[in-house]
């Protein structure tokens, strides 16, 4: 028991690894040897690729304050006026 | 890994400069031979999808390039949630991300006219709102990038009762609001780089060019953000239960 699970994780940590890579090559992990005989790997990568497809769906909720328009107005009539000064 | 200590450089006007080599790199993807096509074609079109050419948006873009405020305005209401919402999720403060909004539309006012419509509008200005606010953040003296710290391998906790028996993934647990209170609480560093790729669609190449560090930094950091992540939920779909 105890060297079954001490050479599950030691294939676990290998396997993590090299997970960021193995994300970013854009393979389907859960085909993947190791995930298939392994319930923890297989719930992290479920996780983290559920994470990555939630994280593509948040989407601009937030608006700025109306005083960000003011600012940026008054900055450009500024600017205009110097503009003007100046020429 | 040993491109974990590239830390972004600091300075005044140098960084100037810097910042735009930095987006003339990012401008034109540099190809990058390890990764497959796919993993170049998924971004691509979240892009897109993104990005959705708006009605109405090419005529405001042409008349502001000849001066018109008023069009300059139809593009601020067309873009001003996007830009708000990239601001906020890269720096996680609403003073801060306001101040940088106005920034942002203040540089497109001295620039559109440089804008060549060889890339969605929304592309170009999102990356120039992007540099605004990396470039904040170098003048403040944060590293962009967080230092590496050892990530211990996620352990079987099946064991464990506290995320319950009938559910050992997160799967259909987290919506929207869960995920966004989430991000927020992730380290600066993870924050940004999980906001420009997974949010935003940028790829790993785009990001270690902005961000100065190499593309191998890149992926462990976002790796790291969502290792973080997946901990912040678990925890808060424990409560959940729990309150
Ligand atoms: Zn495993």
């Amino acid at each position: 028991m105890t060297s079954n699970r001490s050479r599950t994780s030691i294939e676990c940590e290998e396997f993590q690894r090299q997970l960021p890579e193995f994300f970013d090559s854009g393979q389907d992990l859960l085909v993947h040897r190791h995930v298939q005989s392994c319930q923890n790997c297989s719930s992290l990568v479920r996780d983290l690729e559920y994470i990555a497809a939630q994280a593509k769906l948040l989407l601009p909720i937030h608006d700025p304050s109306p005083a960000v328009w003011e600012n940026i107005h008054n900055a450009l009539t500024r600017q205009q006026k110097d503009d003007d000064k100046s020429s | 890994m040993d491109d974990a200590k590239i830390l972004p450089r600091k300075g005044g006007t140098h960084i100037d400069s810097t910042m735009k080599n930095t987006l003339r790199t990012a401008d034109k993807p540099s190809p990058t031979p390890a990764q497959p096509l796919t993993a170049e074609a998924r971004p691509v079109q979240q892009q897109q999808r993104r990005n959705p050419p708006i009605a109405g948006e090419l005529t405001a873009i042409a008349q502001a390039q000849q001066g018109d405020g008023a069009s300059f305005e139809i593009l601020y209401n067309m873009h001003k949630r996007r830009v708000y919402s990239l601001c906020l999720r890269m720096l996680g403060n609403v003073a801060e991300a306001e101040d940088l909004t106005q920034e942002a539309f203040l540089q497109l006012h001295r620039k559109i006219g440089t804008f060549r419509g060889d890339s969605a509008f929304s592309t170009w200005l999102h990356r120039m709102a992007v540099n605004v606010v990396l470039m904040h953040l170098r003048k403040k003296g944060l590293p962009l990038v967080s230092l590496e710290e050892t990530l211990e391998p996620a352990q079987d906790d099946g064991p464990r009762k506290d995320f319950g028996t009938r559910d050992l993934t997160l799967s259909g647990s987290i919506d929207r609001v869960t995920l966004e209170r989430a991000v927020e609480e992730l380290p600066p560093g993870y924050r940004l780089v999980f906001v420009l790729h997974d949010v935003e669609g940028y790829e790993h190449n785009e990001i270690a060019a902005m961000l100065q560090c190499s593309i191998g930094n890149s992926k462990s950091q976002l790796h790291k953000a969502r290792m973080r992540l997946r901990s912040l939920l678990r925890q808060k779909a424990n409560g959940k239960g729990a309150a």
